[in-house]
């Protein structure tokens, strides 16, 4: 019987989350309170926020978890900067000054934060966060962890088997051989920002024909016991997180993309759509092979996914496709906030509670106040009437408005999936036009995705319903004749969102079914380079600026006069 | 207090780890750090800690 907080802090995504005795109370991410895009920073907010949710104060916890260990994170930052001197002085100046002045006390902070004894605050290992985040979570026994992701302490790449007392690892990769170091690289390369445009390379990957195979196998070498390894002298991430390639790197793929030019996908930028196939495909081959590795090592019927990689919905998708497991999991929040995930149900287990997850969902965040959203846009002069929201919304979107959409608690994890969404119709090219350009304001290559009822899925989409597509977690073939072409990238494939019939998206789904639509185009209600909203206050923000039709939190029905 | 627990599991880390040729280098910079969080503010003390660095 213990009340537990997990938290991931100081790389990317901080997060908080709250098991007590067992179960998963609250999970929240930084960024969405702080309203900084993938803040790192110690979450106070989201801690805050977890304890509110929990009704209990921090000097009530029992235990304090942090998801990695600082001093192995230490060790490996000198390690691997003293092995780069002298050209990486720069680099272990910079280090030591992050590693010394703010994350090696992080415990110290944890403790203060929170009120309670530093005793009680403690670390689990970076991998073991994210093994442990997806084999609780998953809707199934008898599985295997494999967690992927750019380095925790020093592995990169792990496998697990769930034992008596939690996930047990089976075997592990070490830096500087990763395939998300990997990806960042690729990602830096094609004028993105690392930690944050991997999903843009993987959108964009679809305009390209993979023809840079034998320069991507020159850089990432797949090895025949399924493991793999990255040329070290290609990559710079020791010296250069953020131009995490090297001069052999552009010898090899020609010069970087300069980010400031606007993207010509029928002009210069076709060599770089190929460079982000090639990549995409290397990194789902050498998925496949680990996947094939975890299985003969392990036995396990099922698979759960886990770690930065694991937020690849493509290579999800050939995992479960191609793979030999039966079934696949991606617990929603697969980067580092869901190592926060991880360490309260480690946390929670080395307390003597049995995580007790038998249904994940992913609304675990801060709830809807409609009663706070209508007095702030009484204030602003905006129009407010208490309405039917389903039916009135259904009538709306069929009209072919955009309609934002907020409901109940926010979501965890990168995707929106119908309490923090924009939608509309799937089925009209012109509204996702017009929502890049006007609404979102992001690259015209980005697609959107459905949301589709789980029971009408089959029909609609290949591979679906499945236990990833309820969040957004792997891409799936959009079947001919289905009406979701706003919806559907140009390859045909679409991030598809399957909705059970107790959901709250539900309800919506089946009163735009009745209005003769296969389902709704859902992206996340924020615009390009913000944090997903969570509180009503920040949806409305959003409302004014970006100016979507109408805003819906809960059944308060907003307009501007 | 809180900090010293830190400091403690730190060194007793690396001596677990065996890495003994960090325990000096680490040593020197966290008294280097809490020589200018002492010093901050003084005046008189920066020409001498400019030197230092």
């Amino acid at each position: 019987m213990a009340a537990v907080l997990g938290v991931s802090a100081y790389y990317h995504d901080a997060a908080a989350a709250l098991v007590i005795d067992g179960r998963l109370v609250a999970a929240q991410q930084e960024e969405r309170l702080s309203r900084v895009k993938n803040d790192a920073s110690l979450p106070r907010h989201a801690i805050d926020a977890c304890l509110r949710m929990g009704g209990i104060e921090g000097r009530a916890l029992d235990r304090v978890v942090f998801y990695e260990n600082p001093y192995r994170k230490l060790e490996r930052v000198l390690v691997s900067s003293l092995g780069a001197f002298p050209r990486g002085a720069r680099f272990f100046a910079r280090a030591l000054r992050s590693q010394l002045g703010e994350k090696l006390w992080v415990l110290d902070a944890l403790a203060s934060h929170c009120g309670v004894d530093r005793r009680k605050v403690d670390f689990v290992d970076h991998h073991r966060s994210h093994a442990a985040s997806a084999l609780w979570c998953a809707p199934f026994g008898d599985a295997a962890a494999l967690t992927v992701d750019g380095v925790g302490e020093e592995d990169t790449t792990a496998i697990w088997r769930q034992g008596t007392s939690g996930p047990e690892r089976v075997a592990s990769l070490g830096h500087p051989h990763s395939l998300g170091l990997f990806y960042a690289a690729i990602t830096a390369y094609l004028g993105f920002a690392v930690n944050e445009g991997e999903y843009k390379v993987m959108g964009l990957a679809a305009y390209g024909t993979p023809r840079f195979v034998s320069e991507m196998e020159t850089l990432l070498q797949r090895l025949e016991d399924g493991s793999f390894r990255l040329n070290a002298r290609a990559f710079r991430d020791h010296l250069d997180l953020e131009r995490a390639f090297g001069p052999r790197f552009e010898a090899l793929l020609g010069p970087a993309r300069d980010p400031r030019t606007p993207w010509d996908l029928e002009g210069d930028d076709v060599r770089y759509a190929d460079v982000a196939a090639s990549a995409q495909l290397a990194l789902e081959e050498a998925m496949l092979s680990l996947s094939a590795e975890t299985h003969r090592r392990t036995g396990a019927a099922n698979l759960c996914l886990a770690g930065g990689v694991a937020l690849n919905c493509c290579a999800n998708a050939r995992v479960l496709a191609e793979g030999d497991f039966a079934r696949v999991f991606v617990q929603p929040a697969a980067g580092d906030a869901g190592g926060a995930l991880g360490a309260a149900l480690l946390g929670a287990q080395q307390c003597g509670d049995t995580p007790r997850i038998e249904r994940f969902v992913a609304d675990l965040g801060v709830e809807a106040d409609a009663a706070r959203a209508q007095e702030v846009a009484v204030h602003l002069g905006l129009v407010v009437e208490r309405v039917d929201p389903v039916e009135r919304a259904a009538d709306e979107l069929a009209e072919g408005k955009v309609v934002a959409w907020v409901r109940g608690r926010a979501e965890w994890g990168p995707r929106a999936l119908g309490h923090r969404s924009l939608l509309a119709r799937a089925d009209d090219v012109g509204i996702r036009d017009e929502l890049n350009r006007r609404i979102k304001g992001r690259e015209p290559f980005r697609p959107f995705a459905p949301a589709v009822l789980s029971d009408r899925a089959p029909s609609l989409l290949e591979d679906a319903p499945s236990d990833m597509t309820p969040f957004m977690a792997a891409v799936c073939r959009v079947r001919e004749g289905a009406a979701l072409a706003g919806a559907t990238h140009v390859d045909g494939t679409a991030r598809a969102q399957t909705v059970g019939l107790d959901d709250s998206l539900a309800p919506l789904l089946k009163a735009v079914a009745q209005r003769g639509m296969d389902g709704l185009l859902n992206t996340s209600l924020n615009a390009a380079g913000e944090p997903l909203v969570a509180r009503v206050t920040d949806a409305l923000d959003f409302f004014v600026r970006r100016k979507p039709d109408v805003l819906y939190v809960e059944d308060v029905r907003i307009t501007r006069p | 207090m809180s900090r010293l627990t830190t400091l403690k599991d730190l060194l007793w880390h690396f001596v677990k780890q065996r890495r003994f040729f960090f325990v000096p280098l680490l040593l020197v910079l966290l008294l280097a750090g809490a020589l200018l969080l002492v010093t901050t503010g003084l005046g008189y003390v920066a020409p001498f800690v400019y030197t230092l660095f």
